[in-house]
């Protein structure tokens, strides 16, 4: 068997030179590309956070003002200030209601429909509906 | 057959290219293989940094989560003139450089204006100037001349976030900002001895501040990374993160609304009355939570460095003072516990001696003059020598086991701590005559809080609880991780001796009592007056005293217990009493609690109903 040339075999070591040239050319450029995309990600996450961390501060200065701003003490001075006089109650001006307020109104109210459904006959509308309009 | 590309050209770059594949190897094993520690320490001190993440320091709230402390940044600005120049020295065409210098001025002019500094301070700082540092330690513009750029000039610290928003915008070069998280009070003096607070150096000083530091400071975190030229994180480059923890919130049992109420009568009393000092302190006696707790003088937290360490201190429980006759609930409340005696027994306190034990003892000395008073009377005419009859019945030992089971003589284990044991020494140290005086309060000394817990256990069917101040712990999520649910010390009395020990002492406020006058009517004021004479060069004086009135209401179904003490107010002709300096103070508040917690009045059908059933428990 003839052996192959001297040539042939240059030839192979250009080819895989440049091969190997082409691919860790894009094996740079791709590891490149990755760094760039982790870089660019890192950073907006960083953006992210620092942005959060604003709006933590932000809020964190707005919650102390409004603190400030409704502490009783405060309170009283606007109330000073913009001549509003409100003051506690005395207790000689509170009627404290026996029993719940809620059921007392709804009793009441329910006192007046069912006056109004045991009318007289007669009337321009029959008593049901009148009690369930009330009722909605 | 062709030659292809293997002439002698291709092959000589075919080498040249592997020459340099080797030439690259050969730099990769010297940069990472020989010369790797060296670089690596280089590149290390170039360019690796760790940055380290403050944690916020958690906030303390009161029981209906209105902000009591919190954190808020601050910036502190300050200039580095040799960035400015630098920054002018990059542009070569003088017309330019003097176009932007202008501009540069005419900021620092909108700078001065934001900082409220003379424009004259702020030109001054932006002067290029060098600053001694040690010869050793001069290596940073290759000169060992001991000098070196001074880059840091502070302007100003303290400047809030909207401020430095502004002076950001006006971007303007050689300003550098450190950003710091400063403690902020919104309330000033709200609650200011059971908050405490964190100093300029962040170290928590006083109060819930110190006490629970530890769930409020929260745990710093760090990341190691790599900076690039202008010094800013390449995030890329994290190696490691530990994440911060924000502090825990603290939640106080004290209502904001209760605190201002008792704090503004304070400055009334300290008005009106200038007092060495004065305490008031209201609490649930069902739960021993602390609804406020106010000493006067007080002081604004955020200005805590201007109070002196005497005004700083929460007098409730750091100062002990004799309590004079409201320690007669002891006496009293032993001897109908114990059946000695009912509300209708009677006791000859007309006469100034007694026999006991065999000895003559003279009794002390009564306020008015009395005959035959029943037990009933002796504590709403706050009878000195009615009270000593009743200890004598007991005997030493028994009626120093009552006093004890008040909780006198020890702490209260009050969370905030630093609080005094009081005095009441064991029957073995007392001399003859302490049976005589400890029932009236004298031999014996105890914190305003001792003697608010021992009326509480009263109102609280005979139950003594430990005072709270924290209600739980939440973490920066606002979950809640440590609750305090209400904790019993011990059973001082039967709760129907409690009930009926809660009814003799609303006739204190009664037509003939100490307290006359000072009912809520329909409310039940049920309290005890006290009046301690002070002791000044070792004698009692009869111009000094402590007044005191302490109490609950309403008798038959306590909801609110609440205690006024003022210590030496000034009164003319000495009456200091504590009828008249710390009662009306008592019924102001009562009135204003009614209306603000809605306790509704006892009919008088329940009154009697509850008072036989033994309270409302």
């Amino acid at each position: 068997m003839k052996p192959p040339p001297a040539n042939a075999n240059i030839n192979r070591l250009i080819a895989l030179s440049l091969l190997l040239l082409v691919f860790s050319g894009t094996l740079g450029l791709g590891a490149v590309w990755v760094r760039q995309e982790i870089s660019q990600t890192a950073n907006r996450s960083r953006a992210l956070v620092a942005r959060i961390a604003e709006v933590e501060r932000r809020l964190d200065e707005v919650n102390a003002e409004v603190a400030a701003a409704v502490n009783p003490d405060a309170l009283l001075k606007q109330n000073q200030a913009m001549r509003l006089g409100l003051g506690t109650p005395q207790e000689v001006q509170v009627v404290r209601v026996e029993g719940s307020p809620e059921l007392r109104l709804a009793a009441k109210r329910n006192r007046e429909i069912f006056r109004l459904a045991s009318a007289p006959a007669g009337d321009s509308a029959p008593a049901f509906r009148l009690v369930t309009a009330s009722l909605r | 057959m062709s030659k292809g590309f293997a002439n002698n050209r291709l092959t000589l770059l075919s080498l040249g290219v592997v020459a340099c594949f080797m030439a690259v190897g050969v730099r990769l094993v010297f940069l990472h293989v020989i010369d790797r520690d060296e670089l690596l320490r280089f590149v290390d001190k170039a360019r690796r940094q760790i940055v380290i993440e403050h944690a916020r320091r958690g906030t303390i709230l009161d029981s209906r989560g209105n902000l009591l402390a919190t954190s808020r940044s601050e910036v502190t600005i300050a200039v580095d003139a040799w960035a400015l120049d630098e920054f002018l020295q990059i542009d070569k065409n003088p017309a330019k450089r003097a176009r932007r210098a202008a501009e540069q001025q005419a900021k620092r002019v909108q700078l001065a204006a934001l900082l409220g500094l003379p424009v004259d301070d702020i030109e001054k700082a932006f002067v290029p100037a060098m600053r001694a540092i040690k010869p050793e330690a001069d290596q940073r513009d290759g000169k060992v001349d001991g000098l070196t750029k001074d880059r840091w000039v502070k302007l100003r610290e303290g400047v809030d976030e909207p401020t430095f928003a502004q002076i950001e915008a006006l971007n303007l070069r050689g300003l550098t900002a450190e950003r710091i998280y400063r403690r902020v009070y919104p309330g000033n003096e709200l609650a200011a001895h059971l908050i405490g607070f964190v100093n300029k150096e962040g170290s928590a000083a006083a109060g819930v501040e110190s006490k629970f530091d530890l769930f409020l400071k929260g745990e710093d975190g760090w990341i190691e990374s790599e900076k690039d030229g202008a010094r800013r994180e390449m995030a890329q480059f994290r190696t490691r993160e530990i994440p911060v923890k924000d502090g825990h919130d603290v939640v106080l049992t004290i209502d904001s609304v209760v605190q201002h109420m008792i704090e503004n009568e304070l400055r009334g009393i300290g008005a009106k009355y200038q007092p060495k000092f004065a305490t008031i302190i209201v609490s649930d006696p069902m739960t021993g939570r602390i609804l406020g707790m106010a000493n006067y003088p007080s002081f604004n937290l955020n200005e805590y460095n201007k109070a002196p360490l005497d005004v700083q201190r929460n007098r409730a429980i750091t100062d002990q003072i004799e309590p004079g006759s409201v320690f007669k609930i002891v006496a009293a409340g032993a001897a109908l516990d114990q059946g000695l005696v009912t509300p209708l027994t009677g006791f000859d306190c007309g006469n100034p001696l007694v026999n006991y034990k065999g000895r003559d003892l003279k009794l002390p000395k009564e306020d008015h003059e009395f005959g035959r008073l029943t037990v009933a009377e002796i504590i709403s005419h706050s009878s000195n020598r009615g009270a000593a009859h009743l200890a004598m019945l007991m005997g030493e030992q028994n009626f120093y086991d009552y006093a004890r089971k008040f909780g006198f003589g020890q702490r209260t284990g009050f969370q905030l701590g630093g609080e005094e044991r009081g005095m009441l020494e064991a029957p073995r140290n007392w001399d003859g005559l302490t049976i005589t005086r400890m029932p009236m309060g004298h031999a014996v000394a105890a914190t305003p809080l001792q003697m608010h817990m021992a009326m509480s256990a009263i109102a609280n069917g005979g139950v003594l609880l430990r005072p709270q101040i924290i209600q739980e712990i939440r973490d920066a999520s606002g979950n809640v991780t440590h609750t305090y649910p209400p904790e019993r010390v011990g059973q001082v009395l039967k709760p129907s001796t409690s009930a009926l020990l809660a009814q003799l002492l609303h006739s204190v406020v009664g037509k003939d009592g100490t307290g006359a006058g000072f009912d809520l009517p329909g409310f039940e004021i049920a309290a005890k007056t006290g009046t301690t004479q002070k002791i000044i060069d070792g004698r009692y004086v009869t111009t000094h005293h402590v007044g005191s009135f302490v109490g609950f209401f309403p008798a038959s179904r306590p909801e609110v217990v609440l205690t006024v003490i003022v210590d030496d107010a000034q009164v003319p002709g000495g009456r200091n009493y504590g009828r008249a300096v710390a009662a009306p103070a008592f019924q102001r508040i009562a009135e204003q609690l009614v209306q603000y917690l809605e306790i509704k009045p006892v009919a008088p059908a329940t009154r009697r109903l509850l008072a036989l059933s033994g309270g409302a428990r």
